[in-house]
């Protein structure tokens, strides 16, 4: 059916309109590489398997909090009975993540690592580059300190020693032996740079001491994902009957590994993949009905070629000839683009993580997007191919030849035409509202406000290593000696230290308030909020405003004190109206030991500790005195009075001469953390702005292409209709009508699907509802102005010409 | 004279496209009375169309002074033309130019429904009187594509009578169609003649051209012959055969 003299036919054809094949072109390039963009971008993040040999079969186990998929790590023995039990699984192991600072050549330097059981390089069938890993007697408790160490670590500490094995090297103050360097690129399970032994024996210690650890391992062949996660709640649900007070309401639940990472951002990932396909339908349907309306225009040559004998199948084989060229060249040219937009995307997502980025974050293309790429080519070519063959070969050609009556629109070429305009408002329109809400998600969060003064701060975290600071006075000791010599630098003004900073992520603890009734013991009967610890001085001069009560002082100095300060969202939430100041409130701990009660002292206003839009961002936070509670892990604030350099040098300096095996990592500006932050945000929305562009683009030619089309086929009926004395505003009228029929048969259900996919995502982004509902509002008005106008053009134009002229208009 | 309809004045008719000056009516002059039945004959392009166009007011002249019913209409606003359009002229064309998506008692009642001053009852009336008048009233809720061309002419020649006007324009309406039917479509035209329409008529079939009272020859935009025919049928058919 595909003659060969039929594709030189087509090939004439668009030779002979470059304007009109190089439009067309461009339209399915746009389209093709769009849409083609969101799917392997999608895919490489959340739904590719992992490069390991049966890495579509490797999973992670976590858990989840009344259902909510938190992708947090398990207790150690609620994970060993879930291995003992567990039917659909294989392998099983465990892991979690850890920083450590390891003493290289150039001092101390903090890696990201993981502690994990033997298994976990025999889970991605990756042996070593050399040496061994690390086996079952090594990861006993209290057995010899082993390592073994990533390829990038091996060559930047070690340069790539050859006799790097069985040498020492001191993580976190303890000599330890390296056993083995992994391959280059090895950083499973996503950012690892070294590999740790668990060391632990969950047995051997009570439910509350027990780590917690995220679980990973293969399904086994036979079994689905949903069916192991049936199994997962059924036997997590038994535990919490057994240990209701510190299980009720968790569950656990396995992911591949990306999709953990991505948690309740699935949602947007959906949404995102519904757009990429409609934008693409968007520029299939423009190109078919460019190519429809250029049938058109060669329908009376169809008919009489017809008419001459020409089979119907030599026919739509020159049509389909004409789409299967332009879109094959388009798709090309999209496909070239694409290859662009991923090599930029590689680099802009290497900027949102401050160290590694997560191994499997390597865009290109790949064998999936190249058979996207074929599905999304073939169902083009059948689109754009299949309309104007349908119009001009199934009618009765010799209908065309003597039809003498006006209107000479036929009824099918009319019908089609609306079908055309009122798709492609509602796929504009659907797609509009998904890219919407992403923009206004991203300016609402730009315009975040965390609840503290954020400009010229320089942040850096500070662990201190158990092995010699393992007394809290040594911790407390060490940390206000660092605040007190920072200070004194003259790079340095004020210097604030916390547990975590607005915008950190910070443990979130159950909370209990003196003289509430609770419903049992049950952790989860309690409120949470924030546990944070700062040392005196740290809120006021972060800016947190003080609400009522006072800011610590030294009088709530050291571990025999018992003081808190809460934010007002935390009053809101538990006192009301009733002053807060002097009442006791106590943090649950899991062991139920007697009650710790503490006294609030002040109410500060509401500060985020993640984004201020998410419902992490909304939970109250309870603070106190750093030295009530020593921690070994604090992050530094400190006021810049000259450059970052230079301010830099001095917090060096200063920790040197304090301790020279102390590092301080995750240096950077405050304002260039939280940008970070939003860096995901800022890249999706850019691209869902060039989606939208390229959407109001491709949605105005084409419904203009097909308004003007539709009018000027009607031009005659006009002339017929002035002839018979109406007046050119009435013709106008009715015309509009017909538009904004066509608006709303197309903009309702795309209100409806829009709103719906939008308020999905509205649900894990900044966007509140009231956005959603003006978002859905403007974009109606936008479409429908783009509607009348592409009517009101072409209406006027065929209203100028005189009626004569009309008449004769062929 | 009161009983002039048309009175038109050194009119002239410009088309200007691509540099191309088409000069497709020059200088005319023409008055026409009540009750005329006036053929308009001449070789293909020599401006009869235009003329038809100007006098039914589809087209405005460049230059020239056009009273109707004593009314001048060569400067009216858009709005004006299209009402006298709807109601003071009927159109007939060779190609019919039914409105495809209309069956055939709405064509006849689409001039009827652009006007404001007729009840629902009477516009039925009216169009059903319309399509009595041609013998169309059988096939009422047909489409045109289901008519042949004779039968699509008579629906054509009701909806340019239906309002009534004072004036029937027709360009060739037997152009398209057989001996038999244009015959048919000549015969309506006489009936309705008969009946006191006033009725321009342009052909280049000397046999239609013969049944008009009145008989105008054009050539290049002018108007080189204007005569009256007593007889009008005998003498020509006459002719025709002879030929
Ligand atoms: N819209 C137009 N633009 C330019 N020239 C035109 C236009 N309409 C008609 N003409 C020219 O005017 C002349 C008269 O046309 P017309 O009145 O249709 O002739 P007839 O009906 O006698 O065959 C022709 O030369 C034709 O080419
Ligand atoms: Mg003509």
């Amino acid at each position: 059916m595909f003659m060969l003299s039929d594709c030189r036919y087509a090939l004439r054809l668009l030779a002979k309109s470059p304007g009109f094949t190089a439009l067309t072109t461009l339209v399915m390039a746009a389209g093709i590489g769009l849409s083609l963009y969101l799917f392997s971008f999608i895919n490489t993040m959340v739904f590719k398997d992992l490069p390991f040999t049966d890495g579509d079969s490797l999973v992670q186990i976590s858990q989840s909090r009344h259902g909510a998929l938190e992708g947090n790590p398990l207790n150690y023995q609620d994970y060993q009975m879930l291995r003992e039990a567990v039917q659909g699984l294989d392998e099983m192991g465990a892991y979690r993540n850890v920083t450590v600072n390891l003493s290289g050549r150039d001092g101390a330097v903090r890696y990201s690592g993981v502690r994990a059981e033997p298994n976990i390089f025999q889970l991605t069938r990756t042996q070593p580059l050399m040496g061994r890993t690390f086996n079952q007697a090594e990861n006993l408790p209290g057995a010899e300190p082993v390592v073994v160490i990533g390829y990038d670590l091996w060559k930047s500490q070690f340069a790539g020693a050859s006799d790097i094995l069985e040498r020492q090297v001191k993580i976190d103050g303890v000599s330890h032996r390296i056993l083995g360097v992994m391959p280059q690129d090895y950083l499973f399970p996503n950012v690892a740079e070294l590999w740790l032994p668990l060391n632990e024996s969950p047995a051997a210690v009570s439910r509350q001491q027990a780590g917690r650890v995220y679980g990973l391992a293969h399904i086994k062949s036979g079994y689905s994902t949903t069916e192991v996660n049936q199994q997962l709640a059924l036997l997590m649900e038994r535990l919490a009957q057994r240990y209701p007070q510190t299980n009720s309401g968790l569950g656990a639940y396995c992911h591949s590994i990306p999709l953990s990472v991505a948690e309740d951002g699935i949602a947007v990932v959906y949404s995102m993949q519904v757009a990429a396909v409609l934008i693409l339908f968007l520029a299939s349907f423009n190109v078919g009905n460019l190519l429809l309306s250029r049938a058109i225009e060669r329908g009376k040559e169809t008919a009489i070629r017809m008419a001459l004998g020409a089979p119907r199948a030599r026919l739509i084989s020159q049509l389909l000839w004409e789409s299967i060229l332009i879109c094959t060249l388009g798709g090309i040219i999209g496909l070239l683009l694409l290859a662009w937009g991923l090599e930029v995307t590689e680099r802009v997502t290497a900027s949102f993580s401050y160290g590694r980025q997560v191994f499997w974050f390597k865009f290109g293309i790949d064998a999936f997007t190249l058979k996207v790429f074929l599905l999304f080519l073939v169902s083009t070519i059948f689109i754009t191919g299949f309309l104007p063959a349908w119009k001009n070969s199934g009618g009765d050609f010799n209908q065309v030849l003597r039809d003498g009556t006006r209107g000479a629109l036929s009824k099918k070429t009319g019908r089609l035409n609306r079908v055309l305009v009122i798709s492609e408002i509602f796929l504009s329109l659907t797609i509009l509202i998904v890219a919407g809400v992403i923009v206004v998600s991203r300016y609402l969060e730009e315009r975040a406000d965390y609840g503290v003064k954020t400009d010229n701060i320089l942040i850096a975290s500070v662990l201190l290593p158990s092995s010699r600071y393992s007394q809290a006075q040594q911790q407390v000791t060490l940390f206000n000696q660092l605040q007190s010599q920072l200070q004194q630098q003259s790079a340095l003004g004020d210097v604030m230290i916390s547990t975590a900073l607005p915008g950190m992520p910070a443990p979130v603890t159950a909370i209990a308030i003196d003289g509430k009734e609770y419903l049992s013991d049950q952790q989860t009967s309690f409120p949470r909020a924030n546990h944070i610890l700062v040392m005196p001085g740290s809120l006021a001069k972060l800016g947190v405003e003080l609400r009522q009560g006072r800011y610590f002082s030294a009088q709530d100095e050291g571990q025999d004190k018992a003081t808190v300060i809460v934010t007002d969202s935390f009053v809101t939430a538990h006192f009301g109206d009733q002053s807060p100041l002097g009442k006791r409130i106590r943090v649950v701990d899991y062991d139920g030991q007697t009650p710790h009660w503490l006294t609030i002292v002040g109410v500060v206003r509401h500060v985020s500790q993640d984004k201020p839009s998410s419902a992490d961002g909304r939970m109250p936070s309870v603070f106190r005195p750093y030295s009530q509670l020593p921690q070994a892990q604090m992050v530094l604030a400190m006021r810049l009075k000259s450059d970052v350099h230079s301010a830099t040098l001095a917090l060096r300096k200063t920790l040197q001469s304090l301790d020279p095996e102390l590092p301080a990592y995750r240096i950077e500006t405050y304002q260039a953390f939280l940008t970070r932050k939003t860096g995901p945000m800022r890249f999706l929305s850019g691209v869902f702005l060039l989606f939208g562009c390229a959407t109001v683009l491709l949605t105005a030619s084409g419904i203009y292409g097909l308004m003007s089309n539709t009018i000027r086929q009607r031009t005659q009926e006009i002339g017929v209709k002035r002839a018979l004395g109406a007046c050119e505003q009435r013709i106008a009228r009715q015309l509009l009508l017909a538009g904004a029929a066509q608006l709303l048969w197309g903009g309702i259900p795309g209100l409806i699907v829009g709103c719906g996919l939008g308020y999905g995502m509205s649900q894990v982004m900044a966007t509140p509802p009231q956005a959603l509902f003006l978002i859905a509002t403007l974009l109606i008005l936008i479409i429908g102005a783009v509607v009348l106008t592409a009517t009101w053009l072409p209406t006027r134009r065929a209203l100028s010409m005189e009626p004569a002229v009309a008449l004769r208009y062929e | 004279m009161n009983n002039l309809l048309i009175k038109i004045d050194n009119l002239k008719k410009v088309y200007y496209s691509e540099e191309l000056e088409t000069h497709a009516l020059s200088d005319i002059s023409l008055s026409i009375a009540k009750g005329d039945y006036v053929s308009i004959s001449g070789p293909s392009g020599c401006g009869k169309s235009t003329l038809l166009s100007v006098l039914g007011l589809l087209d405005t002249a460049t230059a020239g002074r056009y009273v109707l019913a004593g009314h001048d209409v060569s400067n009216l606003p858009n709005k004006e033309r299209a009402r006298i359009r709807n109601q003071e002229i009927g159109f007939i064309f060779q190609s019919f130019n039914l409105i495809s998506d209309l069956d055939v008692k709405e064509n006849v009642a689409l001039p009827l429904t652009y006007r404001r001053d007729l009840s629902k009852a009477q516009r039925k009336q009216w169009v059903k009187d319309a399509l009595d008048k041609v013998d169309m009233s059988h096939r009422a809720k047909h489409y045109p594509s289901q008519l042949s061309g004779g039968q699509q002419q008579r629906v054509a020649v009701a909806r340019a009578i239906a309002g009534k006007p004072s004036l029937l324009l027709a360009d060739e309406p037997t152009g398209n169609l057989d001996s038999k039917n244009a015959e048919a479509v000549m015969q309506l035209l006489d009936k309705l003649h008969a009946d006191g329409a006033t009725i321009c008529m342009v052909t280049h079939d000397p046999r239609s051209a013969s049944q008009a009272k009145r008989r105008l020859e054009v050539l290049d935009g002018r108007i080189v012959s204007d005569r009256l025919q007593l007889n009008p049928q005998s003498e020509d058919k006459h002719h025709v055969y002879a030929k």
